[in-house]
């Protein structure tokens, strides 16, 4: 990309689609808070699985933002779904999946479920715009397979985003090779 | 019986879009971000006070043992709060959060309860709403320190 979260230089997100997926409309304002601090402008508000993925059927999607669920995981199910719709090109989008707490049980799900980042809560603008760039790389390759589809989860040339070694649950680690 | 696997390289537009000419610098948008997530610093406290008082109901009706479907909503209610301090910039109160949350999340898959280990945390949580901007900080760090090891230990058994 050429920049990072720290860098002088200048980004644009005026153009950029995006989707956010969360059910409390607390954690809502938070991230319209800070994608409108960051300049995004096309912002597609969903507080339900239906709407999101009327979204993903209606609209061009550049990027998508989702809250795993909570304890039902619905989020997780969400991007398993877009990954296997066949609704091009939104089934490859960049996709940053946000949890509060991560179960014990949905760890494997998480980890599976097709999204480029799982980002553990608090979310912060610093944290969110590491990732966002991270995401926005070019080059990425993607996996279709029986058993998983999703970015290629092998980090060996992309490197991790910063702060992500340092992070602080289970969530925000290194995902394994698929 | 290996399963076969298509690998591709699909355009990504997020990354040319953000390179258009315009926008902001990374400073002055995460300055934005956060001066917007201040904005929300009221709401919060009301949600977080809001949040406090279920918790404290959900505790009282356990009634000092396992309830599944008591744990499951206390479990809900408590994952639904996590990042809502944020918008306080508490990270402290967060932090309890997600040691509750972690507490809850074993209690309600092993289908074992502990009284004093929900209770410290919801006392935690008041004293934190309470104290929001006047705390002395290494007595909150002991505090949550120790609120993760009473996690820790009930997860072990």
């Amino acid at each position: 990309m050429g920049f990072s979260a720290d860098s002088r230089a200048r980004f644009n997100l005026e153009q950029v689609s995006v989707l956010m997926l969360e059910e409390t409309p607390l954690g809502m304002s938070v991230l319209v808070q800070i994608m409108n601090g960051f300049g995004g402008r096309k912002l597609h508000r969903c507080d339900t699985i239906a709407k999101a993925e009327k979204v993903v059927r209606e609209t061009e999607l550049d990027l998508m933002i989702v809250d795993a669920m909570g304890r039902s995981g619905e989020g997780y199910d969400f991007v398993h779904w877009l990954r296997r719709s066949g609704v091009r090109p939104n089934c490859y989008a960049p996709v940053v999946l946000t949890a509060a707490h991560t179960p014990a049980a949905a760890v494997a799900k998480a980890r599976d479920c097709g999204a480029h980042i799982v980002m553990a809560k608090p979310l912060t603008p610093r944290a969110m715009l590491d990732r966002i760039i991270w995401v926005a790389r070019a080059g990425r390759r993607f996996v279709e397979s029986d058993g998983y589809v999703g970015p290629d989860r092998r980090f060996k040339e992309a490197g991790l985003p910063k702060g992500v070694a340092a992070g602080r649950r289970r969530e925000d680690g290194v995902l394994p090779k698929p | 019986m290996s399963e076969s696997a298509r690998i591709h390289v699909p355009d990504v537009p997020l990354g040319r879009l953000i390179r258009m000419p315009g926008g902001k610098t990374a400073g002055q948008a995460i300055e934005d971000a956060e001066k917007g997530l201040e904005s929300l610093q009221a709401e919060s406290m009301v949600e977080l006070n809001r949040v406090l008082k279920s918790a404290e109901e959900l505790y009282a009706r356990a009634g000092g043992k396992f309830n599944a479907m008591v744990v499951n909503a206390f479990y809900d209610l408590i994952n639904g709060a996590v990042g809502l301090p944020t918008a306080s910039k508490d990270r402290a109160i967060d932090t309890m959060l997600v040691s509750l949350a972690d507490l809850l999340d074993y209690y309600r898959t092993s289908g074992e309860w502990g009284d004093k280990s929900v209770q410290v945390h919801l006392s935690t949580f008041q004293l934190l709403l309470r104290t929001e901007g006047a705390r002395d900080r290494d007595g909150t760090e002991a505090i949550l320190s120790g609120l993760q090891k009473v996690s820790r230990k009930a997860a072990r058994g």
